[in-house]
């Protein structure tokens, strides 16, 4: 051996060992290292399931003796069996029986096709290759989209904080306005008393009391005009044209009273009267009702946005919290698509209107990974009945993003969206050690 | 698909239509569609009651030569004189034809439809006076008798009536005339007052009296300007002892057809029919004019050749015939004798009929195959799995869907693509996003030895940048408006020419479009879809083509049922030119005539996913395979609206067991690729799929039956036991072949179907249990969501292929197992037929053609094609012998020598199953049981 090169050795160890695989393989073609001890060369062979006993020949021999498939590890006999490709060098994993010998290169490492006229590369150092440089790829994205969104997640917890301030400031404010309309209720029956009189003794006829009842409750007069600044405070509620009319013709007719003037029936009625009218109007508006819906309409401009806001669900670490507010585009062919998380989804063609593909529904991922899946519903109702709905699906990366949109059926569609907050520290461990 | 999707597009445009639309909701919208009173020539010449015929026949001016008689006929009433040709054809087939002695102009007769001019046989005079002729038919005492006076004809065999025409009077010919101003002639009156004795002004008269709807006819907003006037005929025909008649496709309705006296009558004229209603006359999207009339002792066929809107009554009595007069008085006449009356009205043309004399089913159908030929070849990858959705977005879609497939472990064959993937409906185009790369796409395919079918239809939108529009308007291809310019309706791309597919010369161009070098994207894996081919005009009278537009010389009215095979034809020829006439096409069309089974598969239209649309789609294919469309099949899951997954799941298992296996569905709805319903319901609809590619030798072996003699691949139970009537009105169960006994389970939450099982003396194996049953019984077999009640016949080899793999390509080389099912008498046969799957090379005998038979306990294989040379890898891989016992000793007889093979015996279930036995399937060998 000694008189042998180096060169000559290691070809006899090849020969070698393609003769030992030669040997072995013809027996046990298409099992994994773990199923071995099943194939041992004896004078029979039991099925895994333990139903049958063959002749150990009869093992690959491409007819099924064993109702689990087990003795035709390496054909594609049975109908439930599978084979199991090696790859040296990439992923071992399992094929159905019925890709073995089928013209169609499966495995890698061109095992399953040892008999038939595809001519199969074995490629597995190069999708090796591919799938080290792709895991690497993707480590390397996953540890930027942790560390991003770590940051996200400090972000967000101040962000929380910033807007929980913000929204007790707003509750006591309206709290405050509560107290106030409470009063302003009982100013109103007030009035109402008064109005009732007032009109008492107008149909009475008693003409030249009724602005001497005027002028005795001025005062609870002078609380409308403040009634009226509250309503102007709550601008944004319905009523607001007509209080702002009532209170320019009100500061009219205090200047009048005021002014302490007498006042003849005709220029009472044509004035105070209508003035009357107004406050009528208001007071009547300012039922306990309506001013309970004021203080709603209030909190729902003002804070109750805010505090909605804040009970959605942003992951447990307010990860997701940064997203509230953020709009993020993509155009797929001739339309353009838009995601505004927690908010809306919308479609807009390059010629035609905007359609809602959906409002914030709620996170739609499966129990262990609650957060990989957003659900947006009733958006426009579509042509045959329902309403477009839309789900996101959230990838890891180093970048916020939408990344794909989809319709596979009509008004569902399908969205891919990229975020480092989707980064997973568990994915990250699974992957390292699937791929080592 | 229909127009719905459409309208909502073309938004304010159709609004009024739109709200027609809406308003029919989920049914159709009858009012779309004419009934009989609203089709003048159907109205009119239904007004007609039977009664005494006023058409004579000249017998002085008979002439018989060695091929056909001929002979004059006149109707009294308007002394217009027809001309009666009569043909005795090989095969005992008669046909009479009827025209006008001297039209003014010609009238259609229907090219293109029969295979040849169908070669005749000698007729001969066996006597003649004053009454009547009498010919011989030839063969079995088979007669002829024509009566001059009224005018009838009788086909007569030993004693027994056939089948007679014009029995009831009701033969009618509207005679082509000039158009005379109604108003100008105020002397015609003032005759008729004055003259009313003089008969020949009376008749004169009647000739120019003129109804509504003669000379134009307005349905809706539409308007018929009818140039040439009324032109309708119609004919009747008695069937004495018939209580059975079937056929008449394309109808919604059972297999056995009913009397049509309370109602309309059958309709047949090509319509897009937006969500066609169940069980009802109405007009489909195709028309086969071909009725077969059976009882248990004869089965017949009537042949009416008219691709003009028609109609037909059909009506049952037991009243007894008219006198025969006395040449007939030996003919027996039992007025207790069911008997089946029909009558056809067509709108023009002429009268064009070819009497199919049987005696059996499959007598009627070789008559039949032997005028307008058998059933296309197809290749054996489109009896597989056929995966549709209107529609595969893009080719990222049509990549998970095929990745979704291998996932799941589910074989397919062909993916489709609907109207989407065309830039802008422009047909022969790729959408350039969506489809940037077809051929990447097509290469995908086929790597995994898969296929794809693209749809073309034949409308051509309307744009000076689609080069197909502009060279068929720049060859003058397209069809005419009535005032010569390019007739243009509204279809999918909005406006539309229609190519006018009647002309050689334009099918000849449009099949050249096929061409690799014309078709951009296509390639050798790529198939074609003809949809809205009746044609589908949206804006048009009846959602179709103004019967007014032109076809050259001759008005759409005349050819419109024949639009459909046209596109069809030049459709698979372009497919079979592209590759130089060596591959088989596959093409599937909506609208058919008769003879479009020898171009490819049809499939029943838009149905919806109800259970009813399950339970017709067998009674609608029996229907069509009866007339020689074998390759029929519905969407699998229904078109419209979305399946129950119960329902779909009991679907796919029906569709397993039916020609064409197509799963479809609308835009509209939910994604439904099989593995979206939980992995239990993946498991079932893969089982039946699974169930499908077992059998495909035997599917295949089918269609190589039905394309050498028209029978049937999926037949109704009567064709094999003509003579036991409870077969006769059956449409829930069905037979593959001879040996297949099929009853699907078509009812919601069914927890057992009753099967008839026939044959007193046959028995029937389950598929699954191998249990054996009796015939001549019903039998209720309780089901699971997992059964599909399948029967092999006792006295039966199936082979099939147990290897189930991705496509049927993959399974080509993969050894077979045969079942055999003994009978009483432990006998049993079978065939199986094997070539290379796609090309027409086994019309040069590359095939191999054996027969099976068992008996005396030896197995052997005989060669049924000497001749022929082709070689398979395939071999027996296992012989499973139902209802055996057990031998001693099984042992193998081939050219090598003489071995023993192994067997397992089941003594619960009498099954053997041979192991191994390893020869090569296409050699002689003998299996002998000891």
């Amino acid at each position: 051996c000694s008189f042998l090169s180096s060169e000559m050795r290691f070809h006899i160890i090849i020969a070698a060992f393609l003769w030992a695989a030669f040997v072995e393989s013809r027996k046990i073609r298409g099992i994994s290292s773990s199923y071995k001890r099943f194939y041992r060369e004896r004078k029979s062979f039991l099925c895994i399931d333990g139903s049958k006993m063959i002749p150990f020949e009869q093992v690959n021999d491409d007819y099924c003796d064993c109702a689990d498939g087990s003795d035709e590890p390496g054909t594609s006999a049975c109908p439930r069996g599978r084979f199991y490709c090696t790859n040296l060098g990439f992923r071992p994993h399992y094929i159905p029986s019925s890709r073995v010998n089928d013209g169609i290169c499966d495995c890698c490492d061109a095992s399953d096709e040892y008999n038939s006229h595809a001519r199969c590369q074995n490629t597995c150092w190069n999708l090796g290759q591919k799938e080290r440089a792709y895991v690497e790829g993707q480590m390397k994205t996953l540890d930027e989209g942790l560390r991003l969104k770590q940051q996200l997640i400090e972000e967000g917890v101040l962000l929380w904080r910033e807007k929980q301030a913000q929204l007790r400031e707003l509750q006591r404010a309206a709290e405050d306005l509560q107290i106030k309309l409470e009063e302003h209720r009982k100013r109103k029956h007030e009035a109402d008393r008064l109005k009732e009189q007032t009109l008492k003794a107008l149909k009475a006829g008693d003409k030249g009391k009724a602005p001497s009842i005027f002028r005795t409750h001025f005062k609870t007069f002078a609380h409308f005009a403040e009634l009226f600044q509250f309503t102007q405070l709550g601008r944004r509620f319905g009523y607001r044209a007509a209080s702002i009319s009532c209170l320019l013709s009100l500061t009219g007719a205090t200047t009048l009273l005021g002014g302490g003037h007498q006042m003849d029936l005709s220029k009472f009625q044509n004035t105070l009267w209508d003035n009357f009218h107004c406050f009528h109007l208001v007071g009547s508006l300012l039922d306990y009702t309506n001013v309970k819906l004021s203080c709603n309409c209030i909190e729902h401009y003002d804070n109750f946005d805010l505090q909605k806001k804040l009970e959605i669900d942003y992951g447990t670490d307010w990860e997701y919290l940064f997203l509230n507010g953020q709009c993020y585009k993509l155009k797929v062919y001739e339309y353009m698509y838009t995601l505004c998380p927690f908010n809306m989804v919308s479609q807009k063609s390059t010629a035609g209107t905007e359609v809602s593909l959906g409002l914030w529904g709620m996170w739609a991922g499966p129990a262990k990974n609650h957060y990989s899946q957003m659900v947006y519903e009733n958006g426009e109702p579509c042509w045959q009945g329902g309403s477009r709905t839309t789900s996101v699906t959230m990838t890891c990366g180093t970048e916020t993003a939408l990344r794909s949109v989809k319709e596979p059926s009509k008004c569902q569609y399908i969205m891919d969206f990229e975020t480092p907050v989707a980064c997973q520290p568990v994915l990250k461990q699974r992957g390292v050690h699937s791929e080592l | 698909m229909c127009c719905w999707f459409f309208l909502r597009r073309m938004g304010p445009v159709l609004l009024l239509w739109l709200a027609v639309c809406l308003s029919g909701s989920w049914a159709v919208d009858k009012g779309n569609f004419k009934t009989c009173d609203q089709s003048a020539f159907c109205k009119r010449q239904r007004a007609m009651k039977p009664g005494e015929s006023p058409y004579r026949a000249l017998l002085e001016t008979m002439e018989l030569t060695n091929t056909r008689l001929t002979l004059q006929l006149i109707n009294d009433n308007n002394k217009v004189r027809l001309l009666l040709e009569l043909y005795r054809l090989q095969g005992n087939i008669t046909r009479v034809k009827i025209n006008e002695l001297k039209p003014l102009k010609p009238r259609y007769e229907v090219p293109d439809v029969l295979i040849r001019e169908p070669p005749t046989e000698p007729l001969s005079l066996l006597s003649q006076d004053e009454n009547g002729v009498v010919l011989s038919l030839g063969a079995e005492s088979q007669r002829v008798i024509v009566s001059a006076r009224p005018f009838r004809l009788d086909i007569v065999e030993g004693r027994d009536v056939l089948m007679s025409l014009n029995s009831r009077g009701l033969l009618s010919f509207e005679h082509l005339r000039m158009r005379k101003d109604t108003q100008a002639d105020p002397e015609a009156e003032n005759k008729e007052g004055t003259d009313p004795a003089n008969p020949a002004e009376t008749v004169k008269e009647e000739e120019e009296k003129v109804e509504d709807g003669m000379w134009e006819e307005t349905f809706k907003s539409h308007t018929d300007s009818k140039p040439s006037g009324p032109s309708a005929i119609s004919l009747d025909f008695s069937l004495p002892g018939v209580e059975h008649v079937y056929g008449i496709p394309e109808h919604a309705d059972t297999l056995k057809l009913k009397t049509t006296d309370s109602g309309d009558p059958y309709r047949l004229y090509n319509l897009d029919v937006f969500q066609y209603e169940l069980y009802n006359p109405m007009a489909l999207y195709g028309a086969v004019p071909v009725m077969l009339a059976h009882n248990t002792q004869r089965t017949m066929g009537i042949f009416w050749l008219n691709a003009a809107e028609t109609w037909v009554d059909i009506s049952s009595n037991t009243a007894g015939k008219t006198v025969f007069g006395k040449m007939l008085d030996y003919v027996q006449g039992s007025s207790e004798t069911p008997q089946t009356d029909v009558r056809w009205i067509s709108e023009s043309g002429i009268i064009d009929v070819f009497l199919m004399l049987g005696p059996t089913p499959r007598d009627v159908f070789s008559q039949y195959a032997s005028l307008t030929g058998t059933q296309a070849f197809p290749p054996l990858a489109s009896l597989g799995y056929h995966q549709c959705r209107w529609n595969y977005n893009d080719q990222e879609d049509v990549r998970s869907v095929d990745a979704g497939f291998d996932e799941h472990d589910i074989p397919y064959d062909f993916i489709w693509l609907d109207i989407e993937h065309t830039d802008g409906k422009r047909y022969f185009t790729w959408d350039p996003h969506k489809f940037a790369s077809p051929k990447e796409m097509l290469q995908g395919l086929l790597d995994k030895k898969r296929k794809m079918v693209a749809i073309v239809d034949p409308h051509i939108k309307v744009d000076t940048n689609y080069k197909i529009h502009n060279e068929i308007r720049s060859r003058g291809f397209y069809v005419k408006n009535k005032d010569g310019g390019d007739y243009e309706g509204w279809c999918w791309p909005g406006n539309a020419g229609y190519p006018d597919f009647t002309r050689p010369d334009m099918r000849a161009w449009w099949a050249s479009q096929f061409g690799y070098d014309q078709y951009e994207g296509a390639m050798e894996n790529l198939y074609t879809w003809n949809d809205m081919n009746e044609p589908s005009v949206f804006n048009g009278p009846e959602v179709t083509m103004h019967k007014d537009a032109m076809h050259e010389s001759w008005e759409h009215r005349e050819v419109h049922n024949l639009y459909g095979l046209y596109v069809h034809r030049a459709t698979a020829e372009g497919l079979t030119e592209r590759s130089g006439g060596v591959e088989r096409p596959f093409v599937l069309t909506r609208a058919f005539f008769a003879g479009s089974q020898r171009y490819g598969a049809v499939w029943t239209g838009d149905n919806a996913a109800e259970w009813d649309h399950l339970k017709i789609s067998i009674p609608m294919c029996l229907s069509l395979g009866l007339v020689g469309i074998s390759f029929c099949g519905a969407d699998v899951g229904g078109f419209f609206k979305s399946p129950s997954t119960e329902l779909l799941v009991r679907w796919y298992q029906t569709g397993a067991y039916q020609p064409f296996f197509r799963a479809h569905a609308h835009l509209d709805t939910p994604r439904r690729e099989p593995w979206l319903f939980g992995p239990e319901n993946t498991a079932l609809m893969r089982e039946a799929i699974r169930q499908r590619y077992t059998f495909l030798p035997y599917w295949y072996q089918l269609f190589y039956l039905a394309y050498h003699t028209g029978e049937p691949v999926m037949r109704p139970l009567w064709v094999e036991y003509p003579q036991d009537p409870a077969t006769f009105a059956l449409d829930d169960e069905y037979l593959l072949g001879r040996d297949l006994l099929v009853h699907p389970v078509t009812e919601e939450g069914a927890r057992g179907v009753t099967a008839y099982l026939p044959g007193k003396h046959e028995v029937w194996f389950d598929i699954h249990t191998f249990q054996k049953h009796n015939g001549g019984q019903n039998l209720y077999i309780p089901v699971t969501m997992s059964s599909i009640p399948v029967f092999q016949r006792g006295g039966s080899i199936i082979p099939r292929k147990l290897r189930v793999r991705r496509s049927s390509t993959c399974m080509e080389h993969d050894p077979y197992t045969l079942y055999v099912a003994l009978d009483n008498q432990r006998t049993a046969e079978g065939e199986l037929y094997i070539d290379d799957g796609h090309t027409f090379n086994y019309e040069k005998k590359e095939l191999i053609h054996r027969k099976f038979s068992f008996a005396n306990g030896v197995l052997s294989s005989v060669d049924l094609e000497p001749n022929a040379q082709f070689t398979t890898k395939s071999w027996v891989e296992r012989i499973i012998i139902l209802g055996a016992s057990k031998p001693s000793m099984v042992t193998l007889k081939t050219a090598d020598g003489e071995n023993q093979l192994e067997f397992d015996f089941d003594a619960s279930m009498s099954v053997l199953t041979i192991r191994k036995p390893g020869m090569n399937v296409g050699a002689d060998w003998t299996v002998t049981l000891q």
